[in-house]
């Protein structure tokens, strides 16, 4: 293990650097019981703490607990990894033992410390890669509900795994939450708290400064990410990101140089090359709308239009019915009920009732759409088709079909035959371009829009 | 076939030593498993239980008796002091020969194994839950001339109550047969416990053969312990009402008198000094009695660190505040950082105060949920 070494590899990190290896010291020294990582994605959690271990050469683990829906899966691998007996071709997929317990799990590991004779040696484990969180958030899954699905004692255990099993054990748990949400009622053993904080924007221009090519100087590559940066900077600040984009980019960036209209040192000419470029890049790659292969095919077939976006690719073909179903159940949803009388009864009534409801004290296109009953959606349907329809099973059958679609919503599971209750789940844009085919309206009978 | 072994437990290597100091003597004495022969001031209960059942056993007439009173009231000493009467009457030829078989809900695992345990008493048989209660259906309702009648003791009887209440049907059930030669002691803590739990089909079948044991009175307490210690100078007789008393206020249990006793010896072991007379006094079961009822919570709110104080100080302000006894975290940290400013310390960070508030729930002054 040389850390000296490392100083060209693995930058802006030297105080968290310092701190981990002080704290695990030689394998044969006592280390902290648990280590508690956290930082935000892409701050070098992983990398860092795999290649120190990695460097001590002591017995070790690496799990990543969204792979480990159960504990028995997690302590499985955990002591497969230690003992080197992963389950394979080559092995006839044996495993270490059969693990199913926190308990099972603190004796089998002991003894296989005491067989292979460690007691004098670290052994790291570092479960809880909470890489599972991440992807959580991007699904929208709350991580802190996700945690305590977990079974309580799990946590607690690998807190404390050095005093159960009384060998020098070092857990390590890598996260982007912070303790504070890990707490439960009957407290924890306090681990060693290691903040992995954001990189600079200077940071940034110095690690993926590492990328350059070897046909472009490091000074030129520099520049460019510097460019790169000033626009993405605002919007991105996450490492693996801007380096993707900082490769996908750079063909077009080079292009007039290889071209031969300007040289490297023609800095302002090569900006105004890349610097639409890059402003429509912000709009597409970044939100992977089109794909980074899409996107490399549109720098080298100079082309000005992109491909069309996944966003305005949402379009539907549906039934005659179900599109006036689907019209139906968004005026339902965004309309209020007790509007529904000015807008599709023959005879509504005094026309001075309708200026006084006209002011909504907030923008129902904001709060969302409502819940209505069937029979509201019925009734609506009726009074915008204009032909007589039969209330045939195929309508209620169109109406579970757009609910299996999606694009409807059944909520309250309480009363399924009696009183169901739906809420439409379309944007405005989707069902103006759905009422457009059939020729209606919908404008006209929004109560936020209709004059 | 080989006999199976008796499980049994390692013997000490060094023989027990007896008492031999009068308070030695003393906590042999008080210890809760050192029942005495005759059972003091349960005279009555005694003869109760016992004309119930030795006339059941004479008569042929098969039912049931339910006792119930709070712990330490001394149910299931005098049951137990009941059958070993019955024996020595048996043995005298009084009254006919009888099985005695115990089980007890506390050491079944599932309200069903009472089958299988009253089973492999009654034959020695072992079988499945289902199995057991079917076979022993059948030996209850069919004649036996030559067996015994069986004295059948369940303890702790409401953890016998299952969704269906079989377990506790067929307990009762059994005795109603003319020819099934069984009676049932139950035994539990309530009262009401059959008008409670029970299905009325249930209850009927327990009929109403019941008894009750009250709490022991002070004059009780004072008269088990001095039977106890009779013969010994251990104890002032006003120690021994004193922990009678404060005994009989709280909840009239024989076992608390007896713990505080015994743990008064030991204070007084301890304190002693030359030339005192070496008996419990007063002052012993005091500290011994404060020992065992005052709340440990006082003392550790006083040893809180200066923050955990602050912190409890912020939550009481704020229930005062709000008139509510449930509030959010957001809330007291502004109390807490308002209290910290006024007293001239620098606040803490939220990560600071919620991991005294953390510390605080771990150890019971404060529940939270998410």
């Amino acid at each position: 293990m040389d850390p000296e070494n490392w100083k060209n590899e693995i930058l802006c990190r030297d105080k968290q650097l310092s701190i981990l290896l002080s704290l695990m010291g030689k394998n044969s020294q006592a280390t902290p019981p648990a280590i508690f990582i956290y930082g935000h994605s892409s701050t070098g959690k992983t990398f860092l703490s795999r290649k120190i271990i990695e460097a001590k050469g002591a017995p070790q683990a690496f799990v990543n607990c969204i792979e480990c829906q159960s504990q028995r899966l997690l302590y499985e691998d955990i002591l497969g990894q230690l003992s080197g007996m992963l389950p394979c071709v080559q092995n006839d997929y044996a495993r270490y033992a059969r693990c199913e317990t926190a308990n099972d799990f603190v004796r089998l590991l002991k003894n296989l410390i005491a067989n292979e004779k460690w007691e004098k040696e670290t052994v790291y484990i570092k479960p809880l890669s909470q890489d599972q969180l991440k992807i959580n958030v991007k699904q929208g899954v709350d991580n802190a509900e996700r945690l305590r699905n977990m079974e309580g004692h799990i946590l607690p255990v690998f807190l404390r795994l050095s005093e159960l099993s009384d060998c020098n054990v070092c857990v390590i748990l890598l996260t982007q939450i912070i303790w504070e949400k890990f707490n439960a009622t009957s407290g924890y053993l306090d681990p060693v708290k290691i903040n992995f904080p954001d990189y600079s924007k200077n940071e940034l221009l110095q690690i993926m400064t590492l990328d350059a090519p070897k046909e472009y100087s490091k000074a030129f590559y520099s520049s460019y990410v510097n460019l790169l940066l000033s626009i993405f900077h605002m919007a991105c600040r996450d490492l693996s990101e801007l380096r993707h984009l900082a490769l996908m980019n750079f063909p077009k960036y080079i292009e007039p140089i290889e071209k031969g209209d300007a040289t490297e040192g023609d800095a302002h000419k090569l900006w105004r090359n890349i610097e639409p470029h890059l402003k429509k890049a912000l709009q597409t790659v970044f939100l992977r709308e089109v794909s980074s292969s899409q996107w490399e095919q549109y720098q080298l077939s100079d082309t000005s239009t992109l491909p069309p976006l996944l966003s305005a690719r949402a379009h539907v073909e549906l039934p005659f019915y179900s599109k006036f179903l689907l019209i139906a159940a968004y005026l339902a949803s965004y309309n209020p009920a007790k509007s529904d009388r000015r807008f599709f009864a023959k005879s509504h009534g005094k026309i001075r009732q309708t200026k006084r409801m006209k002011k909504a004290e907030t923008s129902s296109q904001l709060t969302g759409p409502k819940a209505f009953q069937l029979e509201r959606l019925m009734a609506i349907f009726y009074s915008i088709v204009d032909v007589r329809v039969a209330p045939t099973a195929h309508i209620f059958s169109q109406i579970s079909t757009l609910v299996t679609l999606q694009l409807l919503s059944q909520i309250g599971s309480g009363d399924q035959l009696d009183a169901p209750k739906y809420r439409c789940c379309v944007s405005l844009d989707f069902i103006r371009s759905v009422s457009r085919t059939v020729n209606f309206e919908v404008m006209k009978y929004l109560y936020e829009f209709a004059a | 076939s080989a006999k199976a072994a008796t499980p049994q437990i390692r013997s000490r290597k060094t023989p027990r030593k007896t008492p031999s100091k009068p308070l030695e003597q003393a906590r042999a004495r008080l210890h809760v498993s050192a029942v005495p022969s005759s059972l003091p001031c349960r005279e009555d209960e005694f003869t109760d239980i016992f004309s119930f059942v030795k006339g059941h056993l004479i008569d042929k007439l098969w039912g049931c008796l339910y006792v119930s009173g709070v712990p330490g009231t001394g149910k299931t000493a005098t049951v137990h002091a009941m059958l070993e009467e019955l024996n020595t009457e048996v043995q005298e030829g009084e009254i006919p020969a009888f099985q005695t078989i115990e089980i007890n809900g506390m050491r079944l695992t599932e309200p069903h194994q009472a089958f299988v345990q009253i089973l492999k008493h009654l034959t020695g048989q072992k079988a499945t839950p289902q199995h057991a209660a079917s076979l022993l259906e059948q030996y209850f309702s069919s004649p036996r001339p030559k067996s015994k009648p069986v004295v059948l003791i369940v303890d702790e009887l409401d953890l016998l109550w299952t969704r269906k209440q079989d377990v506790l049907y067929s307990i009762f059930d059994w005795p109603t047969k003319p020819k099934s030669g069984l009676i049932v002691v139950a035994i539990a803590n309530t009262m009401d416990l059959p008008e409670r739990i029970m299905m009325n089909r249930v209850s009927s079948r327990l009929g109403l053969s019941r008894m009750t044991f009250q709490p022991y009175t002070f004059k009780q307490l004072q008269e088990i312990v001095e039977v106890r210690l009779q013969g010994l100078r251990a104890f002032d007789s006003e120690a021994i009402q004193l922990a009678a008393r404060k005994v009989a206020a709280l909840s009239g249990d024989a076992r608390r008198a007896l713990d505080i006793c015994r743990r008064a010896t030991e204070i007084a072991e301890r304190t002693k000094q030359k030339g005192s007379k070496g008996t419990v006094g007063l002052n012993h079961v005091e500290w011994a009695v404060e020992e065992m009822f005052c709340s440990p919570k006082i003392m550790a709110i006083r040893n809180a660190s200066e923050q955990e104080q602050i912190f409890l100080r912020a939550l009481i302000s704020e229930f005062r505040q709000s008139g509510l006894e449930e509030t959010t975290f957001e809330e007291v940290l502004k109390q807490h950082v308002s209290l910290c400013r006024l007293q001239g310390f620098t606040p803490p960070s939220v990560s600071e105060i919620w991991s005294v508030c953390v510390h605080l729930a771990s150890s019971n002054f404060a529940t939270w949920k998410l």
